[in-house]
């Protein structure tokens, strides 16, 4: 299912400019995270407690507070949530949004239906959001949705079939994530309550009507403004059905989101009424603002420091998408002798990185994929230090005693990058290889790697996390298949027995999902082998919470978001 | 006077065009196409070339600048690529804030400035003086980015405030008012004394941390000058005519010295606008410097643009108001 | 992080207001020869009265013999370079590491003496290279005049048109983060200053009636340049780059702490800084003594500059 649905992206009826497209659209997501100064600290942000009796206490402030006069036009202290967020809004436009700001649209629009975590096979189910049930026609080209009843948006309007038909047909035509419905062929309304979806080829329409991205429903009114004027959003305007509205946004600083009264979901239990997220990319200071309460849910805290919260916070760090990869430009000697890959791959202290940049937050990876999403294996080998075994292979490369230096650039922005990039030229000194760091922007880092691959670096170091659970398709199609011109195949690795493994596998995803997990295996193995890349870790995600504040769950299908609404004082 | 001023409001006009010259210049040789920045994520290729013919980026660099000049004349600043708004709205947005740190900082710095060169001028070769010439020395050898996290670890030891410029939930407890722009002030006027507290607390760190700067260089000048006038005939003759050493130094000599410390405040003012920087940086303080810092980060063309005009202009504006001030107090500067 | 600009030092400072008034105000160098002899005496009077100069003096020559000797005196040499210990990392001050370690468990104390080389190097080759261009430019203009003259301190009115720093934060980002960049940005940035600071000077010594007798007794422009004009305008440029010396290294530790400056993993003081900030609450040596080591040379750097200056300056030694 999942591989068809992949498969849509590198299907011949999906054309080069819209997988170009996808290319830049991911990279530049990937470069809005980079900015978020902590690694993979992805976009999880709890609740945390309410401001006035919120642990560590609020300072000065909220004694004085009780202290005036007006209270009664203030909302009640215990329902505010305060948060101290790393996401940038690029967009308030839910049909082209595709960066980080889904970590609040995603609050604010909903989908058909949620995917909830994947099970121990990597096998994602789903949930009820704004479907109540759906089917499919046996051929998995047709899909019926019937929708929930009594649903509004936060204009008034109601949710009937023809806004589902409106919006999903934006999103196919000018979304963001667009690809993601390239293979659409029409979508009926044959009743109020009743969407019907064909596809041309058999889709896993679930898994595409439960995006991150690219597959909200909005408001008809607000979606016909928007055609009429493409900066119809960014007034801050939402029309959306989810459980928070947005009830102002001062750019780039602060983003306030009030409960909607009339959210199909209810408000009887326990929640927070306002939302109150200060936007700060700067780790440190969300770690200040969660120690002096004026925060109580940080998503991105300086990750040298998380143990130190342990005690009177709570500490979520769940495993994520998020790995640290590195590339050999495989087309520049001496690189281009998979010896001297090997040898360097095993001069990589491992264990030092994972405990430098990630603090421990992470585990050493078994080849691209992360652990918990499919096709990942630890039957894939690792490499460990091993000095001796890596001077021996550079002498039998030719190279005894090394002798060659190399540029090794990183995304400055990263602060693990930034950390861990030092014991690479550390350790690779001690088998006589020198390594030149170079710390620039990932915008430039990328556009150096982009560039004549004779001239770019020898070394890239990159964060990267597959746009869905499935990191067949994804991590090991995206980073290693051979691609002209590359798209983030950055080692510019051109492997036939890979590009056939993965290629099969890809194809068997749907019919044969065991064989092709074995298929992935192997292709993994032999990347392992040829070793055109390294593997250093797979970062967990780390949030970090007041003790009051409730409810936490994560949802590793929606990497950027904290879910505000099961939060609780 | 009239004629002086005049020339030098010219040559400063001269100047700030040359520096939008080279500003602009500068920032469009680096092959870059900021429209593929500005569509951001959900870029297109058409709606790339539909930005950058938006934007003008398809026009000669010629025809660029004078559109942007034509834009400056009409208010518009451009818009900046990282958060897609007006960099005049964004700055005239957080301009109450940075002035208002900045007008804190130099309160501060003038008045402790100037008693404490006072009184080392007083106590000439004393330790005392010793003592104000090392904290004056100090005050201006110190990097205002690590001035500032050694505050922060001090105060966050004292459990006060050392983030931000008031708490984050201010505004649904103590909403404040707006009447100047300035929290302080504001929150005084209305009355709001919770607000003032919160808002007082958040601005003495930030404040100190920039002052120290101007104050050193206000008492290391004020101490120069006042040794120098309490040495002239004319202030000894006032002590031989009867009057006490206190009103000698306080009223007559502080007064004589007093043209060089405002000139020397004016000076450090302009020179403090750099400082606020760091100083936004350090301590989360939402102004223009944290808006430049980010905007030179991240490549940010017209957000750099706009700082630079309000850096110039701000600092083209101090200098001719300086030199106003010497020229009607010093007639030989009119006559050169 | 605001550089102390040229021209603040006490008396100078004064002068830059406003060029147009300087002719009249400037603390005038006399001709050399004229007072050598009170010199000496001055110079011993200076240094006896005043422990202040002595001290920064001491202190800028500890800073030159660690940069020089750092090999030799770090205890972790290696880690001085970049070699990590993260087995070691973040360890307090201990009689095994006096400043601790930091994140990478490198000894800190190693860092910060290796940290005098780069501070060094930066600023003597941003002073040299913005005397060499200022004094150059200052004093052709000064002395020939015209529109030369015109033009060239219409150039400089450009360049200080911008708040110190500004401007070196700008070129810095526009040219990418790296220790070369940073180093260019800071010469476009600084030698206008010294072009002002001479040109005042060799406009005002032009009049002199010795410099009148050489022009009239047909000397030529380039010998009255080199004897009388660069030799009297010096005084005043010497003591601007001594305290400038100082103000280089803190202007590159404000780069480096914003990401503009020195990459890692240069044992650089301003990117340690930058490197302790988020520990800064834990692990308060990472940032502080690296920080410390830049107020110290700034420091010494202002002193003895203050005290050239009242060497160098008849009138200021009153005070």
């Amino acid at each position: 299912m999942i591989a068809k649905f992949i498969a849509a992206r590198v299907r011949p009826d999906v054309s080069e400019r819209q997988k170009e497209e996808h290319m830049l659209k991911t990279h530049r997501r990937r470069d809005a995270r980079h900015v978020l100064a902590l690694g993979a600290a992805a976009a999880l942000m709890v609740t945390m407690a309410a401001c006035g009796s919120s642990a560590g206490g609020s300072g000065p402030s909220g004694g004085s507070a009780s202290g005036q006069a007006s209270a009664d036009q203030k909302p009640p202290a215990s329902a505010i949530l305060d948060v101290a967020a790393a996401d940038a809004v690029t967009t308030w436009d839910p049909i082209k949004s595709f960066s980080t700001e889904v970590a609040y649209i995603a609050n604010i629009y909903e989908p058909l239906l949620y995917a909830e975590s994947a099970n121990a096979d990597g096998e994602v189910t789903f949930k009820p959001a704004l479907a109540t049930s759906w089917s499919h026609s046996d051929d998995g080209r047709t899909w019926t949705f019937k929708l929930r009843s009594g649903v509004t948006f936060h204009d008034g309007e109601a949710l009937d079939s023809s806004a589902v038909k409106a919006s999903l047909e934006a999103a196919a035509k000018d979304g963001g994530a667009s690809f993601i419905w390239a293979d659409l062929d029409t979508i009926a309304a044959p009743d109020p309550s009743t969407v019907v979806i064909t596809m041309k080829h058999a889709q896993p329409v679930d898994l595409i009507a439960s995006s991150e991205y690219g597959a909200y429903i909005v408001a008809p009114n607000a979606l016909a403004a928007d055609q009429k004027d493409p900066k119809y959003f960014e007034k801050g305007i939402d029309a959306g059905t989810g459980p928070y509205t947005l009830a102002s946004y001062t750019a780039g600083k602060q983003i306030v989101l009030k409960k909607y009264p009339q959210y199909w979901g209810g408000w009887s239990g326990p929640h927070y009424d306002m939302i109150n997220i200060s936007v700060t990319s700067e780790a440190i200071v969300q770690q200040q603002q969660l120690q002096s309460g004026q925060a109580q849910l940080a998503d991105s805290i300086p990750l040298e420091n998380v143990n130190g919260f342990k005690d009177s916070f709570n500490v979520y760090a769940n495993p994520s998408t998020f790995s640290y990869v590195g590339f050999f430009n495989t087309l520049r000697p001496p690189l281009d002798d998979p010896k001297v890959r090997q040898a360097l791959s095993y001069a990589v202290p491992y264990d030092d990185i994972v405990t430098v940049g990630a603090s421990g937050f992470g585990t050493q990876s078994h080849g691209a994929v992360p652990a918990g999403i499919f096709p990942y294996s630890d039957q894939v080998t690792q490499y460990h230090q091993d000095l001796a075994k890596a001077k021996d292979l550079l002498a039998a490369a030719g190279h005894p005693g090394g002798g060659f230096t190399l540029n090794l650039t990183y995304a400055a922005e990263n602060q693990s990058e930034a950390r861990f990039a030092p014991l690479i030229k550390d350790a690779f000194a001690k088998v006589g290889v020198t390594v030149n760091l170079k710390g620039i922007l990932f915008n430039q880092q990328w556009a150096q790697a982009k560039s004549d691959p004779k001239n770019a670096q020898d070394m890239f170091l990159l964060l990267y996390w597959p746009t869905y659970s499935d990191a067949g398709s994804d991590n090991l199609h995206s980073l290693f298949h051979s691609a002209t011109p590359p798209y983030f195949n950055l080692s510019y690795w051109n492997d036939e027995t890979y590009d056939s493994l993965v290629d099969k596998a890809l194809d068997l995803t749907q019919t044969d999902r065991s064989q092709a997990e074995d298929l992935y295996t192997q292709a993994q193995q032999r990347l392992v082998d040829q070793a055109p890349g390294l593997f250093f870790y797979d970062q967990k995600a780390v949030l970090v919470t007041a003790k009051s504040v409730q409810g936490f769950e994560y949802n590793i299908n929606y990497p950027f978001v904290t879910f505000y609404y099961p939060l609780h004082p | 006077m009239l004629r002086f001023g005049t020339r030098r409001l010219l040559t400063s006009l001269i100047t700030l065009f040359l520096v939008m010259v080279s500003s602009f210049f500068l920032s469009h040789v680096v092959p870059n196409n900021p429209a593929l920045v500005f569509v951001g994520p959900q870029a297109r290729q058409d709606e790339v070339a539909r930005v950058t013919k938006q934007l003008g980026l398809d026009q000669p660099l010629v025809v660029q600048f004078w559109d942007y000049l034509k834009g400056l004349f009409a208010g518009d600043w451009g818009t900046s690529i990282a958060t897609k708004q007006p960099v005049l709205h964004e700055i005239l947005n957080r301009l109450p804030a940075t002035l208002e740190l900045l007008l804190a900082a130099m309160v501060t710095a003038g008045v402790v400035g100037t008693v404490l060169g006072v009184i080392a001028a007083r106590h000439v070769g004393s330790p005392l003086d010793a003592v104000i010439r090392i904290l004056s020395i100090g005050g201006v050898c110190l990097p205002t980015f690590w001035l500032g996290l050694l505050l922060q670890v001090v105060a966050s030891h004292g459990g006060s405030p050392v983030l931000g410029r008031n708490s984050v939930n201010l505004q649904f407890l103590n909403p404040i008012t707006h009447l100047t722009g300035f929290n302080t002030v504001d929150a005084a006027l209305t009355g709001n004394w919770p607000a003032f507290v919160d808002t007082a607390q958040h601005l003495v760190l930030p404040a100190l941390t920039l002052a120290a700067y101007p104050l050193g260089l206000v008492a290391r000048m004020t101490r120069a000058r006042m040794i120098e006038i309490l040495e002239q005939d004319h202030t000894n003759y006032a002590r031989i005519a009867g009057l006490s050493e206190r009103t000698v130094v306080w009223r007559l000599a502080l007064r004589n010295a007093l043209p060089t410390t405002v000139t020397v405040s004016g000076l450090s003012l302009a020179y403090s606008l750099t400082g606020t920087f760091f100083v936004e940086v350090i301590f989360n303080w939402p102004g223009i410097g944290q808006f430049a810092t980010d905007a030179l980060l991240n490549s940010d063309y017209p957000a750099i643009l706009g700082i630079t005009l309000l850096g110039a202009l701000g600092y083209l504006a101090i200098n001719l108001a300086v030199d106003l001030v010497n020229a009607r107090l010093d007639p030989r500067v009119r006559a050169s | 992080m605001i550089p102390l600009p040229p021209g603040t030092a006490e008396t100078a400072g004064q002068t830059e207001a406003g060029d147009e008034r300087a002719p009249d105000t400037f603390e005038l160098p006399r001709p050399h020869a004229a007072f050598l002899p009170t010199r000496t005496r001055r110079v011993i009077a200076t240094l006896r009265g005043d422990v202040l100069v002595i001290g920064g003096g001491l202190i800028v020559l500890a800073v030159i013999v660690t940069a020089i000797f750092a090999p030799w005196l770090a205890p972790y040499p290696g880690q001085g370079r970049g070699a990590v210990d993260v087995a070691h990392r973040g360890l307090a001050p201990s009689s095994a590491h006096w400043f601790g370690t930091d994140q990478l468990g490198r000894d800190i104390l190693s860092r910060v003496i290796f940290g005098a080389r780069p501070a060094l190097v930066i600023s003597v080759v941003v002073v040299v290279a913005a005397v060499v261009i200022g004094v150059a430019l200052g004093s052709l203009a000064g002395y020939l005049g015209g529109w030369i003259d015109e033009i060239l301190m219409r150039l400089t009115d450009v360049f200080l048109a911008f708040p110190p720093l500004l401007l070196t934060m700008i070129v810095a980002a526009l040219l990418g983060p790296s220790l070369q960049h940073a180093v260019i940005a800071l010469v476009i940035s600084w030698w206008p200053w010294y072009a002002r600071l001479v040109r005042t000077a060799a406009q005002s010594i032009r009049q002199r009636p010795y410099v009148e007798a050489a022009r009239v007794s047909g000397a030529p422009t380039r010998r009255i340049l080199r004897r009388h004009i660069l030799r009297n305008s010096l005084n005043p440029v010497i003591v601007q780059a001594t305290v400038d010396f100082g103000t280089v290294i803190l202007a590159a530790g404000a780069l480096a702490f914003l990401g503009l400056g020195a990459q890692p993993p240069t044992a650089d003081w301003g990117l340690m800084v930058a490197d302790g900030r988020t520990t800064v609450t834990t692990q308060w040596w990472i940032a502080t003594f690296p920080g410390l080591a830049i107020f110290a040379i700034v420091l010494g750097a202002n002193l003895l500059g203050d005290g050239l200056q009242n060497l160098l300056n008849p009138r200021a030694v009153r005070r």
